[in-house]
């Protein structure tokens, strides 16, 4: 089950940080196929949002065939996104080349720019449609 | 699920043969399931509309229908909670829910009112007279919850609360919206508590209609523009500012802009003050025929 | 077997529909005080009336026989008063002066607490919101009270007439009449009269004034006029027996309405005279006197009329505070 954290000073629309938290615990393996999302209720209740935004995620995940909406039972994760979950080989690669990047004596800007920019070369044309804004 | 929740033509009220109006010319029309905010200043006539709403108020000239009837008529499918939280002082808190369910027969949810009171950690046996403004708004709010109503109409209903009451009553209050597709309409000075919780804004000022429609659409509709000073021609200005060379102004966009003009989206904040500081601003209302608003909620509830 | 089954649940579902439900419960529940204090004043009242009944007038009658009053001359302290007398004075008044007052509480409290009190606090607004209209409010207002108060004034009225001396002798010893002000009031119809136009003007003026304290002072001020103006009006409610006679020494046993002297052409004017001798009456011609008045059998027909002129007022007032509570909320009431 996930847990949506609503940032009000990030400027990101209060639904897209909804499909982006979606998103990311599906990438990460918290949330896998079979998975039901939060009630809208439940939401709501906990964030003090309007309803209406989490439809509004919850269609847009839809849209994207993320999940699938099924009448009166709730909202379910129809497939995972990526397949990096978070114990997967590739994360403790990653883990590896952090560790002596840090070594080497780099910020963590330097860090993060010089991975944007890698990135960048290899995914060019492939953003994450919902991610915009 | 698609009908009006809430309709003002030409809606009047003056208090007096020769009083002032409070109100004047209000058209508006609110679909059911949105959660709309009454917004303007003190003395705007907020609180007036929502009497209004109530059935607790006649109006001078224009109408008023409420669930698609006279508020008369519609007595049963809404609940409304006045701005001082008015409740009987003699009365313990569980006589003031027996209360809802004898005056509500038939509607009554015992277990919804007696969840608000439960999560404020109150004892059911303590007298309405000796609770906090914060701790009688819960109590006015679980009578309110538990009408079941269609419509919740409340006048600063958080006006009283700490920022954890206010947080927890905001998500119960939208939970109930979410599971009943209960309309909320709220009034309030602070935009801030607001800003999250509504999709429709309602901005008075003066006793007249400002602003109304879909808070996206709004938000849209407008763009906050800063540049070198320079005609802005053929678009509305709600308001503008020049400072030295650079000039700062809320338009409305009629047509592209030039590039010139560094834009941003305004918040709500900033489209309610620049209305607020310009009361020459022409009024706009939108409606949200064109969006897909707001379908059923299906499975996600 | 289908006996043994069904009885135990019939039990509940009875009480369960004796209970009072929606706006009765609401005004029972929100005016417990001021029932208990009604349940209270009543008992006291109810009590001091039989206890007059029956200790009280035993008392008296021994007391009568024992001083021998029955032989004028005879005991010169029968124009003094014993205990037992005392005491049957002190509890008739009373019994009588509760109900006479009983109207001026009910106004007091209609104006103030049952109605201005509600609208001042917006609890009234609430009672409207919920599924409950103004007009079922007020009637509820005006009905629970009105059943409550119509039945204990009518209980205290009985027992005020029971308690009341049918023995003439009792009576002119312990100097009262039919017609004293206090004892019509409690011995018939118009004791539930008043208390029922208390009531209704209560809640007329709570709703015009819609302020608690000026609502009860306006509302207490109301009544005594209307009582005070019936008082006035009372012996004119019902056509009067006259008598006239040659001498002037007037009679008792009525309620006096008017009286004076007849001059030769039969014209009635003051007595010119007061108490002075032949000679004054001869001086201004007077060749008789005229004496109005109500026989105790008129005590019905005047109960009745005054009971109907009271309770038409209350009507007036009732409907005037459901026209006024419409006026102020429109087709909304």
């Amino acid at each position: 089950m996930v847990e949506y954290r609503i940032d009000r000073r990030s400027g990101v629309a209060t639904y897209v940080q909804i499909v982006q938290q979606t998103k990311q615990a599906l990438r990460l393996g918290l949330l896998v196929p079979g998975d039901k999302l939060p009630t809208a209720r439940e939401v709501v209740e906990a964030t003090a949002i309007n309803p209406n935004t989490v439809l509004k995620a919850y269609r847009e995940l839809e849209r994207e065939g993320l999940v699938e909406a099924r009448r009166g039972l709730g909202t379910f994760v129809r497939k995972s996104l990526g397949a990096t979950p978070v114990d997967s080989p590739l994360r403790a690669e990653l883990d590896a080349w952090a560790g002596r990047a840090r070594e080497a004596g780099l910020e963590r800007e330097d860090v993060a720019a010089l991975f944007t920019s890698v990135l960048d070369e290899h995914f060019t044309n492939d953003h994450g449609k919902g991610d915009e804004e | 699920m698609t009908g009006t929740a809430m309709e003002a033509a030409a809606l009047g009220r003056r208090f007096g043969r020769n009083g002032e109006w409070a109100l004047r010319d209000c058209t508006f029309r609110l679909p059911a399931g949105s959660v709309c905010a009454i917004v303007g200043p003190n003395g705007a006539g907020k609180s007036t509309l929502l009497a209004h709403a109530a059935g607790l108020l006649r109006p001078t000239e224009g109408t008023l229908t409420v669930l698609g009837t006279t508020p008369a008529e519609a007595r049963e499918r809404f609940a409304y909670v006045a701005q001082d939280k008015p409740l009987y002082p003699q009365l313990s808190i569980a006589e003031t829910l027996r209360l809802g369910s004898e005056l509500n027969p038939g509607r009554w949810d015992r277990a919804v009112a007696e969840r608000i009171v439960a999560d404020g950690d109150l004892d059911p046996h303590t007298r309405v007279r000796t609770l906090s403004g914060g701790q009688r708004t819960r109590v006015a709010l679980a009578l309110a919850f538990g009408k079941r109503p269609e419509l919740l109409l409340l006048d600063e209903p958080m006006a009283d609360l700490d920022p954890l009451a206010r947080h927890q009553l905001m998500g119960a209050l939208m939970a109930e919206a979410a599971e009943h597709g209960t309309t909320v309409v709220m009034s309030s000075h602070v935009i801030a508590e607001l800003e999250d919780a509504c999709d429709h804004l309602l901005l008075i000022g003066d006793g007249h209609v400002r602003l109304a429609g879909p808070l996206d659409a709004l938000l849209a509709a407008h763009v906050l523009v800063t540049g070198q000073d320079g005609g802005l021609d053929p678009h509305t200005v709600v308001e503008s500012r020049t400072t030295g060379r650079q000039l700062t102004a809320l338009i409305r966009p009629d047509g592209p802009l030039d590039d010139e003009w560094q834009t941003t989206e305004p918040t709500l904040e900033e489209l309610v003050l620049a209305h607020l500081r310009s009361p020459g601003a022409p009024v706009l209302t939108l409606t949200g025929e064109d969006e897909d608003w707001p379908e059923t909620w299906g499975a996600a509830v | 077997m289908t006996a043994m089954t069904t009885a135990p649940a019939e039990a509940p579902t009875l009480r369960r529909s004796l209970r009072p439900r929606g706006l009765v419960w609401t005004m029972l529940c929100l005016h417990r005080a001021a029932l208990l204090f009604w349940a209270l004043l009543a008992a006291v009242a109810a009590g001091t009336l039989l206890w007059a009944w029956g200790p009280g007038t035993k008392g008296v009658w021994t007391e009568y026989r024992t001083m021998r009053c029955a032989f004028p001359g005879e005991n010169l302290s029968c124009d003094y008063t014993g205990d037992a007398y005392m005491a049957l004075d002190l509890a008739t008044s009373l019994g009588g002066g509760i109900i006479t007052i009983v109207p001026f509480l009910v106004a007091a409290w209609a104006s103030g607490a049952l109605i201005a009190r509600e609208l001042e606090t917006g609890t009234a607004e609430l009672a409207w919101t919920q599924s409950v209209s103004p007009t079922r409010w007020l009637a509820a207002k005006l009905a629970v009270p009105a059943a409550l108060l119509a039945s204990g004034t009518a209980l205290l009225m009985l027992l005020h007439r029971l308690m009341w001396p049918s023995d003439r002798e009792l009576l002119r010893w312990l100097s009262r009449q039919w017609y004293d002000d206090v004892a019509f009031r409690g011995n018939g119809p118009v004791a539930v009269a008043y208390a029922l136009l208390g009531l209704a003007v209560g809640v007329l003026v709570g709703l015009l004034v819609r302020r608690s304290l000026p609502a009860l002072g306006i509302s207490l001020v109301c009544l005594l006029a209307v009582h005070f103006a019936l008082g006035m009006l009372r012996p004119y409610l019902w056509p009067s027996v006259t008598l006239t006679k040659t001498d002037q020494y007037s009679i008792s046993g009525g309620m006096p309405v008017d009286d004076g002297a007849i001059t030769p052409l039969g014209n009635r004017v003051p007595n010119p005279c007061g108490g002075e001798g032949p000679d004054c009456l001869t001086q201004h011609h007077i060749v008789g006197f005229y004496f109005d008045y109500h026989p105790s059998s008129h005590f019905w027909p005047l109960q009745l009329v005054e009971t109907g002129i009271v309770l038409s007022l209350a009507a007036l007032a009732v409907l005037a505070s459901f026209r006024l509570l419409n006026r102020h909320l429109g087709d909304a009431a």
